[in-house]
């Protein structure tokens, strides 16, 4: 087992973990977080996207102890005292989802592209989400979800 | 834009923030993990499985094979019971599940899978469906056994000694008389690939058994009364000690219809005593169902000016190694096939034929974008041929109101010009760009059997119980507003239940297009119950006439006076207690037999898109598509749009890329690495839906279901485009830049 100390929503936690388990098994099975889901397994979906120190990086394809010391924000740490935050009310009031599997990971990757973008074009949209797959919505409404914050 | 406050969906609230909760999510205590070693081989005799070495493995409780069931009448289907809960002594395709290791975690069940040895003795295998077909094709079942009115109506008509397990022939009019006096005859064959769901939630059950308390599933399951009445005829279960609960759906498609994964995480909580939690991976999701792959064969008799006389259409799908529901698909293809034209004389003829490759099974829109891909290419060719408009020919033979697209089911109930109208007047048209069209008429909605129940407390807060599966389709949405509107009381007060067979009333299932419909209908049935309910005890205990009595927010009006409901009930049953319920029933006798004839209703679609094509890579841009679909009336008008949105986008895949590959019995792209879904970089720069609202469907204020009817004209209007502008028809999908470059090259090379 190895040490694992690391911020997780701003909460410095500390855990023992196996070297094989993954950034997702701590998330959801230790820690409860299960806002973060598992879809492809390899990279591809973005579902399981959550940012360690603020980059973008899929769960499932991180070992834990890569985290060790790093700060991790998932889909729980955003909305504050109970409000969304815009980035979530932005999908809300476009109907940027349907079933919500991909949702988490999407809402995640947005915050990065506008962390670092501060007005991303359409192409910059397009190509930052390129990442995350969504099977419901045809990308349509994630597409205006995210121009109204831009 | 900003969404009306009464559109906003709860679920969508609770998904936004990670709160909502799938079955992925669900941790019982003392919950085992289960995790499936499947089968290697495309068919073959399992002459010994050795399970010691995984069963001595840190955290392995159990390892199960079919010997663990050898008990149970385990044998299971839906339209044929061709299916053992796990293999038995055979496997029928690479990715069979052949025996299950359990464990006090994932990790350690997964761990434990390659120390199974199973020892194999390889039968001769047949992937594809026409090479099935042939006399000495290798039999992947040797007897069929078939099972009638069992979860569609009707049964299989497969042909003993033969892979084929269904068998469809219709016919009327006088189809040869037509053939031998037309003008032209056109003559095609357009293959359709197979491809895969991708929902983004894989397959996922919790499982829990004891002998006293029966099952309790969470599951995934688009249609948990058919996971009942399947574990019902495995184990004996009765169906009030099935319980099974569907918390939101991480999608499906119609790849968690009917019934997949229940029986083997049923069975093993059955065998164990203990909740267990079955979670496939999504590269197992791909060995678990996809669409039947097939080949339309068309025959069209046209007469000079374009009317169309006659069509035969003969459909080989591809079912893959269980039947599911492929026996429905493969009619349901057929019916697809013709269009919503007037064609006075139809043969048509769907086989579905085993092989041994994954199995078939519904996806959005059964058997219609095979069908729809295949009628649609060729009426751009029949126009090309006779120097007509593709439009303009399509308009000279579309259906009116009333017509029928088959003498024997329900005529249709639009207008189809109106949708093909629309979708010309809203596609740009840019220099350098091809247009394409189609149209498609479907025959969803099947089934109007639902109940629904609406309960009304003290407080006036609102509990639904409808066993309409949440899947993303904003159906509890959808119900909860129609409550809310039959019983005049404010959307906020209306909660939809989890979906629970031991809490809501039946109903057959949430697909084809039907639930708005039938579940819409029945809730509002169920709240006029409780209505008619409140306002009689409102009447004896202010003692005035019923009709005196209204339903306003919060409470009842009686002669302008407001009481509340905690006023009514406080009065009416003495204690400051109570409640009120209603039930409303959706059977083929609702409206004196006005659901009875199939189908409900016709889900039609007609789009038009514009392309670029890179003539040196062979690759198409989908640049402008517009979508149209005749929903009678919008209930939720985003959520409409997205379902028609995402129907047209998934669509897109099947048409330019998709396609599950075997090679050797051996399926070679199954994973995400691999296999390629559309992705937001491919979604068309500019995307309209029109939705058009005459208030002339079934269901609730006029709506028809919608949904599945986006999918079906999206390839065949890329192919026409591409024919239009560049003068190549490629008959097979998917479009993939190399057939499209190689067929540029061809047409180029004048071959």
């Amino acid at each position: 087992m190895h040490d694992l100390a690391f911020a997780v929503n701003g909460e410095q936690r500390s855990l023992q973990v196996e070297p094989r388990e993954l950034l997702i098994d701590v998330l959801r099975n230790q820690l409860g977080l299960t806002g973060t889901k598992r879809s492809c397994d390899v990279q591809v979906c973005g579902a399981c996207t959550v940012l360690v120190d603020g980059q973008p990086t899929s769960a499932c394809s991180t070992l834990a102890v890569e985290a060790d010391g790093c700060a991790v924000q998932t889909i729980e740490g955003l909305a504050k005292d109970g409000r969304m935050d815009r980035i979530q009310q932005a999908f809300l009031d476009h109907g940027a989802l349907q079933c919500g599997f991909c949702t988490p990971g999407f809402v995640m990757a947005v915050h990065a592209l506008l962390t670092q973008h501060e007005k991303p074009d359409d192409a910059t949209i397009r190509h930052y989400l390129h990442g995350n797959i969504c099977r419901c919505t045809g990308y349509v409404k994630i597409i205006e979800a995210v121009k109204s914050l831009v | 834009m900003t969404q009306p406050a009464a559109q906003i969906r709860r679920d969508s609230a609770e998904k936004v923030t990670g709160e909502a909760r799938f079955v992925t999510d669900i941790a019982l205590p003392g919950m085992l993990h289960a995790r499936l070693l499947r089968s290697t081989m495309p068919h073959a005799r399992i002459t010994g499985i050795d399970a010691a070495a995984a069963l001595d493995m840190p955290g392995v409780v159990a390892v199960l094979t079919g010997a663990d069931f050898a008990g149970l009448k385990h044998e299971w289907g839906l339209f044929l019971r061709d299916r053992p809960l796990i293999a038995i002594d055979r496997v029928r395709y690479v990715g069979e599940p052949v025996a299950v290791v359990v464990a006090e975690d994932e990790y350690s069940a997964e761990e434990a899978l390659d120390a199974i040895v199973v020892d194999y003795d390889p039968l001769p295998h047949v992937t594809d469906a026409e090479a099935a077909l042939a006399p000495d094709a290798p039999l992947v079942h040797e007897t069929m056994e078939t099972l009638k009115d069992f979860y569609f109506k009707g049964e299989a008509k497969p042909l003993p000694g033969t892979n084929i397990f269904q068998n469809y022939r219709y016919e009327c009019g006088d189809v040869d008389a037509a053939f031998a006096a037309a003008d032209h005859v056109f003559e095609d064959a357009y293959d359709f690939p197979m491809v895969f769901h991708y929902a983004m939630e894989p397959h996922c059950v919790v499982a829990e058994y004891s002998v006293r308390e029966g099952f309790t599933l969470h599951s995934c399951a688009q249609s948990p009364s058919a996971v009942q009445k399947v574990l019902h005829a495995i184990f004996g279960t009765p169906l009030s000690k099935i319980r099974v609960i569907v918390p939101y759906v991480g999608g499906g498609f119609g790849g968690k219809a009917s019934v997949k994964l229940d029986p083997l995480a049923a069975g093993i909580a059955w065998k164990l005593q203990r909740p267990v939690r079955l979670c496939l991976s999504v590269a197992e999701s791909m060995l678990t169902c996809r669409r039947l792959n097939a080949r339309v064969h068309l025959r069209s008799a046209v007469a000079k000016d374009g009317t169309l006389l006659a069509k035969a259409v003969r459909v080989v799908m591809n079912g893959g190694a269980y039947a599911d529901t492929g026996p429905a698909v493969a009619i349901k293809a057929a019916n697809r096939a013709i269009g919503p034209y007037r064609i006075p004389n139809l043969r048509l003829e769907a086989q579905a034929v085993y092989t041994n490759t994954v199995p078939g099974a519904a996806f959005r829109s059964i058997g219609g974008p095979q069908a729809v891909w295949a009628t649609e290419s060729q009426m751009d060719t029949i126009a090309e041929a006779l120097e007509l408009d593709p439009l303009e020919l399509r308009r000279r033979n579309l259906l009116r109101r009333g017509e029928t697209v088959r003498p024997d089911l329900r005529s249709i109930d639009v207008e189809m010009a109106e949708a093909l109208g629309e979708v010309s007047k809203a596609l740009p048209h840019r220099p350098g760009e091809a247009r394409g069209f189609a149209v498609a008429a479907s025959d969803p909605g099947i089934m109007p059997i639902g109940s629904a129940m609406v309960r009304l407390g003290i407080d006036g807060s609102i509990t639904v119980m409808a066993n309409s599966v949440e899947i993303g389709q904003g159906v509890r949405a959808v119900l909860a507003k129609l409550a809310a509107e039959a019983l005049n009381q404010p959307i906020a007060a209306v909660d939809v239940a989890e979906t629970d067979t031991l809490t809501a009333p039946f109903d057959w299932g949430t697909g084809a297009s039907r639930s708005t419909v039938i579940m819409g209908c029945a809730v509002q049935e169920a709240a006029a119950d409780a209505g008619r309910k409140l306002l009689a005890m409102a009447a004896t205990t202010y003692e005035v006439p019923e009709s005196e009595c209204r339903l306003v927010e919060g409470g009842v009006l009686v002669r302008n006076q407001h009481h509340t409901f905690r006023d009514l009930f406080h009065r009416y049953f003495g204690i400051d207690s109570g409640d009120v319920s209603g039930i409303g029933s959706i059977t083929p006798q609702y409206r004196n037999g006005a659901f009875l004839q199939a189908p409900l209703f016709w889900e039609t679609a007609a789009a038009g898109c514009s392309i670029s094509v890179d003539e040196d890579t062979g690759e198409i841009l989908v640049k402008d598509y517009v979508s149209a679909a005749d929903v009678g009336r919008v209930i939720n008008r985003l959520a409409a749009e997205g379902q028609d949105e995402g129907a047209a986008m998934q669509g897109l895949g099947h048409s330019l890329f998709e396609e599950l590959l075997y090679e050797d019995g051996q399926p070679v792209n199954a994973s995400m690495i691999d296999y390629h879904v559309p992705l937001i970089d491919e979604s068309p720069a500019h995307f309209e839906t029109i939705l058009i609202e005459n208030g002339d469907g079934p269901g609730p204020g006029g709506a028809r279901g919608m949904g599945e009817g986006a999918i079906l004209p999206v390839a065949p209007a890329i192919a026409n485009a591409l024919a239009a502008g560049h003068g190549v028809r490629i008959k097979h999908l998917p479009l993939t830049p190399e057939k499209v470059w190689r067929s540029l090259r061809a047409a180029k090379a004048g071959l």
